[in-house]
């Protein structure tokens, strides 16, 4: 599903070149549960930007579902990821002037589903995450977990093959941070979605089917 | 989706109360002024257009230069109309306009005076479009002696009974009383004559004299469809040729090319029907004209507001960006395109235009008396009256929706998701250089208006406080004494006899206001030939002390001396311009009178300059004569004379004296003052526009404060963590915006320089822009400025750095 070819990515600074990523070469295939692991600064949020395709590259290639990545223009690249690929983020972001169901809604506005069709999808997940009872309420509102669980019901409402996950459970506390972990390992196991989450945790880290070790850029055999 | 986007633009003004009422507020401003003024201007483009042939309707005026003297006047000959058409197969239609001033019209038993009183030659309602609402157009004034009403009149005499038929006579005996034969709606407003009464012209026999000599009829005339009326202009000197060459030879003994050799002009124009209102500058016209540069000025007043307003609206919303980052950010990882986004803030745009656009409606409502009150104009806000309001007003929104947010919709939307989610916005350092350039371009404006109007007000007191060489205060001038008849003499003693009076002067030549003008051609000496024009007053003894005038030479009139009747003093510029730059005392001036005789006039005595025309003229030379006017009295009051008992017992005494009007009378400093209405005028709505433009630049301003405040608050943090005092935060804060300020000062000034200059040359005395003018317009400007900066950046100097470096 994903692969990545000796791909690096560096920021000039003071003519030095500081490599973010360094040969990273990385196979994904669909239904892997893969956590990232690795200090500050290693290039975890760095690598799942560059797979969510946020984020660009100096050097190597990109195959996402068999689709050079790296030879897309903007707009199809925009185009792959709005269809495939589903955002968690640490600090959730979600949007303060809406409410959890027209957050939940949004990624459908921006692929032209009608509304019916959109009610349907949106209560649907509703559902399955039972926050039926919210869905009027405003982020501010909700706690972390609780706007968490929104976050990642977004991602998941259209479908994605994959999502990325960047420190989940980051702001949250244990108890809500293992709710997330055991949703996200319901889903990769019944739902066949790819999940790639970042993480400092080595318990939420072991949700993953594989682990890989980031240092400097580098990832670690 | 649309839905959605209406749901988060209300949610997001109402999370950002205090932004969006600035916003709001400084959009409704602009959009207000806007449109008052456009009504304004509109209003005056407008004028004589409601004629269904005003395309081709052309009024036509004589201009001449005869022995010095220009003439432009906007009547002509009697017979000119009739001519026109008879000799241009172009003409289709010629008709007049005979202004009957203001008789006094006795209807029923009852007297009442008219000023709105005209004859008119019979096809006149064909070739004006005034519907009848009674009567027939074409008939209607064919017979001698009928009258055709407006319905303002007709409601005013006959209220519910039919006025058709009746009988208007007038309180002149000689004219014969008229038949109302029809009533017409009122006159538009937007018309450049306002007359009440149509009266048949067929009855004046005036109007069919053939004099090519004096000129009192207003003339239109009709040309065919698409005609140029440059051809038949090309063609009017004939008209001077066949018809006025040999009644002047008549009257002068000069053949019309002697005439012309001595340097005389005498020639017909065309003027458009709709130039009439804006582009007229004859001594006497139907109504007071407009003035096209004011529509100008306003037009770029009001254009400028609007993109004042407008460029507030991008700042403050690039400001408020930071904060819809991250919505972007997220947005755009959900899958939005720039597109979409775009479409979605011009939307948010569009719906707060909407917003500020009802506000703006209000305000409108609110200001518009006063408006009218300041300007003399007669707007309304109608939405019935003009169906196509609506749709404009709707379009407005459009364009100014557009135009204030395709900016910030663009900028919004190009925010790269990763950078802003990181919240790592370095938001716009690259589009600091355009917004600092806007802010430059709303000061360069604001600066503008200022200097202008401090301009403006620095020569309106220079006007108010010159020494004008006569004394203007506390005189009180009573007009038209001539309507007590043989009791004049006796009012004129009651008068004098007042102990809150000074002294009294019959003159109707009045050093300010209208005033009886008389130009005089004379000779310096008795055997030359050099002419020169000047100006005669006639006085009696008592004018020159009555205003202060000072005497330099020689002596005042003096009834002891009964040669005095052949007497005259002059001005200085007269003496100068005759030559006697010292001693004209005992010198004779000489003239060729009326009839042919020359008269010899000896100089006893030469008055100091005084201002008897307006500060936009220079001081021409004057010659005062001895010949008592019985027509005005001129009367100086005591320092502590009360005013209002004097003119209570005056009004008494007038109508006891058997006047039928009601006593009419001004004071001499309200009549120079009335004499800079126009500019006065001008002032007040300059220092009101520059109000407005300043407070909505400072709504601006105080916007982007925030937003620079905002932006730097980690950089503040660290600073102040390492030791920099509130006062230097501060102070750093500040400074950048004193320099935008600084730079459109120095583009303003010489602009506001240039233009002021232009302006002042209207007047013969005018005070000469110094630099204190700009210096005042520069503190004043950067002292608000710098208060509406200092706010933000106080308050972001005293907040906690702790909190503002807990970030991630």
């Amino acid at each position: 599903m994903i692969d990545l070819k000796h791909i690096n990515k560096w920021v000039n600074s003071g003519g030095n070149r500081v490599f973010l990523l360094r040969d990273i070469n990385l196979n994904v295939n669909e239904g892997e549960f893969i956590s990232i692991m690795g200090p500050s600064g290693s290039g975890k949020s760095t690598l799942l930007n560059v797979i969510g395709m946020l984020d660009e590259f100096g050097e190597g290639e990109y195959n996402f579902l068999g689709q050079p990545v790296h030879q897309l223009k903007e707009k199809q690249r925009s185009q792959l990821y709005k269809s495939h690929i589903g955002f968690v983020f640490q600090a959730y972001h979600l949007i303060d002037e809406l409410t959890v169901y027209e957050n939940i809604e949004t990624p459908l506005l921006y692929q032209n589903i009608n509304t019916s069709n959109r009610r349907a999808i949106v209560a649907d997940i509703l559902d399955r995450f039972n926050i039926v009872g919210k869905k009027d309420l405003f982020p501010p509102q909700l706690s972390g977990g609780q706007q968490q669980l929104v976050g990642v019901a977004r991602a998941l409402v259209a479908k994605p093959k994959l999502i990325l996950a960047d420190e989940p459970t980051g702001n949250l506390n244990s108890k809500q941070g293992e709710e997330i972990m055991e949703l996200f390992k319901q889903l990769n196991s019944e739902d066949r979605v790819t999940i790639i989450q970042a993480t400092h945790s080595e318990r939420n880290a072991a949700y993953g089917s594989k682990i890989i070790n980031l240092l400097d850029g580098r990832i670690e055999k | 989706m649309f839905r959605n986007y209406l749901k988060i633009a209300f949610r997001s003004l109402w999370r950002n109360k205090g932004f969006s009422l600035i916003n709001i507020l400084g959009l409704a401003i602009g959009i207000a002024v806007c449109l008052i003024i456009l009504m304004f201007v509109n209003n005056e483009l407008s004028y004589d257009r409601y004629n269904t042939k005003a395309d081709r309707i052309y009024r036509i005026y004589f201009q001449g230069d005869v022995q010095g003297e220009k003439l432009k006047e906007s009547t002509v000959m009697p017979p000119v109309a009739q001519t026109m058409k008879a000799d241009f197969p172009e003409v289709e239609e010629a008709t007049r306009i005979r202004d009957y001033g203001f008789p006094k019209l006795i209807i029923g038993d009852k007297s009442f005076r008219e000023d709105a009183f005209a004859f008119v030659d019979s096809n006149f309602f064909n070739v004006f479009t005034l519907p009848f609402l009674q009567g027939d157009a074409r008939t209607a004034l064919i017979e001698p002696n009928t009258v055709v009403i407006t319905e303002a009149v007709a409601g005013k005499y006959f209220g519910n009974r039919n006025p058709m038929g009746q009988i208007i006579s007038f309180n002149d005996k000689n004219k014969a009383p008229c038949k109302i034969t029809g009533v017409i709606e009122n006159v538009p407003v937007n018309s450049h004559f306002h007359f009440d009464f149509f009266a048949s012209m067929a009855g004046l026999p005036e109007s069919k004299v053939p004099t090519w000599m004096s000129s009192n009829f207003y003339t239109y005339l009709v040309l065919r469809k698409d005609f140029d009326y440059m051809k038949l202009e090309a063609k009017l000197p004939n008209l001077v040729e066949k018809y006025i060459g040999p009644q002047l030879f008549k009257a002068m003994g000069m053949t019309l090319a002697e005439f012309k050799g001595k340097g005389n002009v005498l020639s017909f124009h065309l003027q458009p029907l709709t130039d009439v209102h804006l582009h007229s500058d004859f001594a006497n016209d139907l109504s007071q004209p407009g003035d096209i540069r004011y529509v100008y000025i306003f037009s770029a007043i009001a254009l400028f507001m609007l993109l004042i307003a407008c460029i507030n609206f991008m700042n403050l919303s690039t400001a408020a960006a930071s904060k819809r980052a991250r919505e972007v950010g997220i947005r755009k990882v959900l899958g939005s395109r720039k597109p979409e986004l775009i479409r979605q803030f011009l939307l948010e745009t569009i719906v707060i235009t909407a917003i500020a656009l009802l506000i703006a409606i209000l305000f409108i409502k609110l200001a518009l008396p006063v408006f009218n009150n300041l300007a003399s104009q007669n707007l309304e806000l109608n939405f019935a009256a003009y169906p196509l309001l609506i749709p404009l007003l709707l379009l407005l929104v459009l364009v100014v929706g557009v135009l204030a947010g395709s900016y910030p919709a663009f900028y919004l939307s190009s925010f790269k998701p990763v950078m802003v989610l990181k919240s790592k916005i370095t938001g716009g350092r690259k589009s600091i250089g355009l917004r600092s350039g806007l802010v430059v371009f709303q000061f360069f404006i604001s600066i503008l208006l200022i200097v202008c109007t401090l301009v403006v007000y620095n020569q309106l007191f220079y006007i108010q406080h010159k020494k004008l060489g006569y004394d203007k205060d506390k005189v009180l001038v009573l007009q038209n004494t001539w309507m007590l008849n043989k009791n004049q003499d006796s009012f004129r003693q009651f008068v004098i006899n007042d102990p809150r009076v000074v002294s009294v002067s019959c003159s109707g030549y009045l050093p300010a206001g209208s005033s009886n003008n008389n130009n005089f051609f004379v000779s310096p000496g008795e055997n030359t030939s050099q002419v020169i024009k000047t100006l005669r007053y006639d006085v009696d003894e008592n004018y020159i002390s009555t205003l202060g005038i000072q005497l330099l030479e020689g002596r005042n009139f003096s009834k002891q001396f009964s040669t005095d009747s052949g007497s005259v003093i002059l001005n200085e510029a007269a003496a100068v311009a005759f030559g006697w730059r010292k001693g004209a005392v005992g010198k004779t001036i000489s003239r060729i009178n009326n009839e042919g005789r020359k008269e010899v006039y000896s100089v006893i005595g030469v008055v100091r300059d005084f201002h008897f025309r307006s500060l936009h003229e220079r001081i021409s030379p004057l010659v005062m004569a001895f010949s008592p006017d019985q027509g005005t009295l001129i009367v100086k009051l005591r320092a502590n004379a009360d005013i209002p008992a004097l003119t209570e017992i005056l009004k008494k005494r007038w109508s006891e004296a058997g006047a039928e009007d009601p006593l009419s009378y001004s004071f001499l400093d309200e009549r120079y003052n009335n004499t800079y209405k126009t500019e006065q005028k001008m002032g007040l709505i300059l220092g009101i526009f520059a109000g407005l433009t300043i407070f909505v630049a400072c709504l601006g301003l105080f916007g982007l404060a925030k937003f620079t405040a905002a932006q730097r608050t980690k950089e503040i943090g660290i600073r102040k963590v390492l030791g920099a005092s509130v006062a230097q935060v501060t102070g750093m804060l500040s400074k950048e915006f004193l320099v935008l300020v600084l730079v459109a000062c120095v583009i303003a000034f010489p602009v506001a320089w240039w233009a002021m200059n232009n302006w002042l040359q209207d007047f013969a005395y005018r005070i000469s822009i110094s630099w204190w003018i700009f210096a005042l317009a520069g503190v004043t400007i950067i002292l608000i400025a710098l208060f509406t900066v200092s706010f933000q950046a106080i308050k972001a100097a005293i907040a906690n750095p702790v909190k503002s470096l807990r970030t991630e």
